[in-house]
This record gives C-alpha cells, sequence and structure tokens, in this order.
C-alpha cells in the first residue's frame, strides 16, 4: 500500500463566473480576492474565460505581469483549462492536423504563464492525444484529460486513452479527474431554481426519480446509453406541461450530474495528474448535499495523490441567491475535514504546494 | 448560462430607422463569430427583418452571414457586442421593451446531433439612451 496523499488545495475561477461576468472583479482583483481569501495556494484558471485573446493574443508584457501578480500573491499555478472546440466551424469538424495546432497554441501559453498542467477535454482521440505528446514535451506541459460527466472512469472512450496512455509510457499524459462523474444526487439547489421557475412539485419529483433511477442502474458506458437517458429527460418535461424545461433537465441531468460509483475512479488513479472538486453547494449542515466530497476525498488520501484538487462550484449557473466565496470556503472546509478524517491533511502551505507538485508530475513548466 | 444579462439595461439607441443595444454573452468563455449563430432584435413587440441585423464586436461590424466563417474575432465574455437592425423605435421619451435572442454554438461540445447550440433570450424596458 502507498503512503498517504496529502492533496493541495486549490480553487478553479471557474467557480466565480457570475461574480466575473458582473465585472465585480477583473481578473487581477479576482486573483487578489482569491489569495486573501486563502482558498489556495492552488490556482486554476480557464484560458477562454480570463484571458482576453487567448491562445495568440498573450504577449510576453501579460506573461510577465500574470507571472509577478502569482508569486506576489503567493498562489501555485496548478492547470490551465484549454478547450478542444473541433466544432470551431460551420461546415465541418476540424481535422486532426488542425486540431493540434489549435492545441499547440494554448499549451505554449499556459507554459508561458507558468502552468504545469493543460486541462484538455475529451473530444481528444487516443491518437490526438499521441500527437500532442511532442507537444508536451516540447513545452514541458503535462496533458490532463478531464473525466467529466457523461463520462466517467471506467467509460469505453476513457479506458481507450488509458489503454493508449499505458503504451506510450509517457508521464506527461494523463487525466484531470471531475468529481461531476460521480455525484449521488440531483442537486437540490437546482430544484430550488426549477421551483423558482414555477415547476410542480409533482415534476421535481420525477425528475429526481428518473435520476434515481439511472443511478441505480448505474453511469452510461456507452454514447448510446447516455442519448437514450438525455432523451428521457427531455420527455418527461413534455409529458408534464413543461418542454421548455427539457433541455435543461438533460444536460444538468446528464453531463453534470454523472451516476457513476466513486470506485470507477481506480480504473484511471495512477494517471490522475489532476482533480476538479466539482460540486453544486453546501447545505445548512456543511455537507456537499449530492457530491460525495468526503469519500472522495478520503479516496485521493488513500491512494497516495498528492497533486491539486480545484475546488469548482458549479451551482453558480443557476443559484443567484447564494455568494459563490462562502460556498466554496464551505466546500474546503470540509475536503480539510475529509482528508484529516482519512488520516492526512490537505496542502495549504504554498511552499509546501510548490514542491508537492513538481514531484507529483514529471517535470515542472518551462516558461 | 446567464441568460438573464444578455440585454445590457440603459443601452437602447436609435438613429435612421435603426435600433441599436448591447448585449453580453450568456456562457462563460470566450467564442469566435463563427459560433454566434443568429439573432434577433425586437422593439415593443416588431421584429427587426432578419437581412438587417448587424453584429459589432471589438470594432468591427458583421452581417450574420458573415460570422458565419469568422474564426479570428472573438466575444469575450466581459465585452458588450452591439446588436442593431432595421426597426423604428419612437423618440417620445417613453420606456420600450426590447427583447433578444440568440443562438451560440458549443464548439466543445459534439453530440450525436452536431454541435450544441443554445438559445437564450431575454427581455428588458428601457428608454431611449441620450447621447
Amino acid at each position: 500500500m502507498s503512503a498517504l496523499g496529502t492533496p493541495i488545495q486549490g480553487v478553479t475561477l471557474y467557480s466565480f463566473t457570475r461574480a466575473s461576468h458582473a465585472r465585480h472583479y477583473d481578473l487581477e482583483g479576482l486573483i487578489r480576492k482569491v489569495a486573501a481569501e486563502g482558498f489556495g495556494p492552488g490556482l486554476e484558471l480557464i484560458g477562454f474565460s480570463s484571458l482576453r485573446g487567448f491562445p495568440n493574443r498573450i504577449d510576453d508584457i501579460f506573461a510577465g505581469r500574470f507571472r509577478e501578480l502569482l508569486q506576489e500573491v503567493d498562489l501555485v499555478p496548478t492547470s490551465l483549462a484549454v478547450n478542444v472546440d473541433t466544432g470551431l466551424r460551420r461546415d465541418r469538424l476540424m481535422r486532426h492536423d488542425e486540431t493540434v495546432e489549435y492545441m499547440r497554441a494554448q499549451i505554449e501559453v499556459a507554459a508561458r504563464l507558468g502552468f504545469p498542467i493543460a486541462r484538455v477535454q475529451i473530444s481528444l482521440t487516443p491518437d490526438a492525444m499521441e500527437s500532442l505528446l511532442p507537444v508536451a514535451e516540447k513545452y514541458g506541459v503535462t496533458l490532463a484529460l478531464e473525466v467529466h460527466a457523461d463520462q466517467h472512469g471506467a467509460h469505453e472512450r476513457v479506458l481507450a486513452l488509458r489503454d493508449r496512455y499505458e503504451q506510450l509510457d509517457s508521464p506527461l499524459l494523463g487525466f484531470t479527474a471531475d468529481w461531476g462523474a460521480t455525484v449521488t444526487g440531483f442537486a437540490p439547489s437546482l430544484l430550488e431554481a426549477y421551483r423558482r421557475r414555477g415547476a410542480s412539485e409533482e415534476l421535481l419529483g420525477a425528475v429526481v426519480d428518473l435520476w434515481d433511477g439511472f443511478y441505480a442502474e448505474g453511469p452510461p458506458n456507452t454514447q448510446a446509453v447516455h442519448g437514450e437517458r438525455f432523451g428521457a429527460f427531455i420527455g418527461l418535461a413534455g409529458r408534464h406541461g413543461r418542454p421548455d424545461l427539457g433541455i435543461d433537465f438533460a444536460i444538468n441531468g446528464t453531463g453534470l450530474f454523472g451516476p457513476a460509483p466513486i470506485e470507477t475512479w481506480q480504473e484511471i488513479m495512477p494517471w490522475v495528474r489532476h482533480v476538479h472538486g466539482k460540486f453544486f453547494g453546501i447545505d445548512e449542515t456543511g455537507e456537499e448535499p449530492s457530491v460525495p466530497v468526503r469519500g472522495l476525498v478520503a479516496q485521493l488520501v488513500e491512494s497516495g495523490y498528492n497533486g491539486a484538487i480545484s475546488s469548482e462550484y458549479e451551482g453558480w449557473h443557476w443559484n443567484n441567491w447564494q455568494d459563490p466565496f462562502d460556498i466554496v470556503r464551505g466546500e474546503q472546509a470540509l475536503q480539510r475535514v475529509a482528508a484529516a478524517d482519512a488520516g492526512s491533511c490537505m496542502i495549504t502551505d504554498p511552499t509546501q504546494a510548490r514542491e508537492l507538485l513538481h514531484s507529483h508530475l514529471a517535470q515542472p513548466a518551462r516558461g | 448560462m446567464i441568460a438573464d444579462r444578455i440585454i445590457e439595461q440603459g443601452t437602447l439607441t436609435a438613429q435612421d430607422g435603426h435600433a441599436a443595444v448591447e448585449v453580453r454573452i450568456p456562457w462563460y468563455r470566450a467564442l469566435p463569430g463563427s459560433c454566434i449563430a443568429g439573432a434577433a432584435l425586437s422593439i415593443d413587440g416588431t421584429q427587426a427583418p432578419a437581412n438587417t441585423l448587424r453584429w459589432t464586436m471589438n470594432g468591427r461590424t458583421f452581417s450574420f452571414d458573415e460570422l458565419v466563417q469568422e474564426t479570428d474575432e472573438w466575444w469575450f465574455p466581459l465585452d458588450s457586442a452591439i446588436l442593431s437592425g432595421q426597426v423604428p423605435v419612437g423618440q417620445d421619451g417613453t420606456e420600450h421593451e426590447v427583447q433578444v435572442e440568440l443562438k451560440i454554438y458549443i464548439p466543445y461540445i459534439i453530440t450525436d446531433h452536431g454541435v450544441l447550440h443554445i438559445e437564450e433570450s431575454d427581455t428588458k424596458t428601457m428608454k431611449v439612451a441620450q447621447r
């Protein structure tokens, strides 16, 4: 059995999308707020959300200022979330060579800003990941493909990637585990949002029953099963006279609340380089009612995981009545308790976090 | 999704039979012109004809046909774009009901039915802004 892990506490700025979109904080202001709140030391952000002109118009002056700011506030860059926009054009999907170049430009920015990891997405096939390995090597950036609902650690597409990683045997290819793949219930705060949009209790009960049924059946292992479930939510909304809510039920019910058991992460655990601590809300008892945060943190500790967990609050899509900073504070407190209960701790000291992250990953990013 | 912020309050302008309003992206990340697939603009229930609609971002103005090919100019989440179209607005100092519909593609989510697109709308009431 490996030594107990000490995950690094952190946050993604995505958690504060509503506040940033409202122009309450600019990028520097939000980073300073995160540091002052003690939500680090790990810091993640999404290139296309936070960086104007990403990726082709990020100049060296900006990159220098960004690095100096993080140094000043003592935050540790963990992952730059980059996007695999294969559907960018209207006439066709991106070709393989176009995709590789599109990703290369973003990965280069990750290196220049000091992020040792680039979060990539499921549209990348095993062949595409193999083509990107020389890019990862050139820039010294680990590519951590996000396993996100409706996929999960034991999904056919994820296992195909894992098998290719095993063949290629490079420490620069891995996964970002997103806890939204292993959810145990339809988030109560989203039900409350539907209630505020006039959904009846009968309809909300039926949505919960449908989701609970999928949870009992287990996660979708193929795209076909996923498609059937997506359609079932749309049909349910129609039968209850609220077809306007159907797509929303389907996107959230399948794409945000993945019903896989947490054991599915064991299939890919040795390749997990980064974690999105996805969650949707914290209740009055300090618990996450639909994401098994305690079990997920314990699993990482027991697996010897020393990478970062970016707290990723996604309830902002619908929750416009609670403060996201309070909610993230609550979730990180829960993570710390869970790590202590598992006989370890979350790393909150920046110096320790830097050292651990560098040894967790193959090599530091070259800037 | 942040649909309630699509229309920027107080930005309605009118000139020569055309109306214009500032709009915000209802999504968390930047999208290029090619992913801004369509819009509708109505003032007091009268819709601007589709072929008169224009989209201005980053100081450049496009028709929606031109946006289809546009992968260099991006709509950043903090920036307002301007949607304009040929629709009369009474200059009588009264409140007007402004409605905007937007259709955007989410380029990294590819479903069995193609690239995911979302349609959002927003309605706000405002006077014509004084310039």
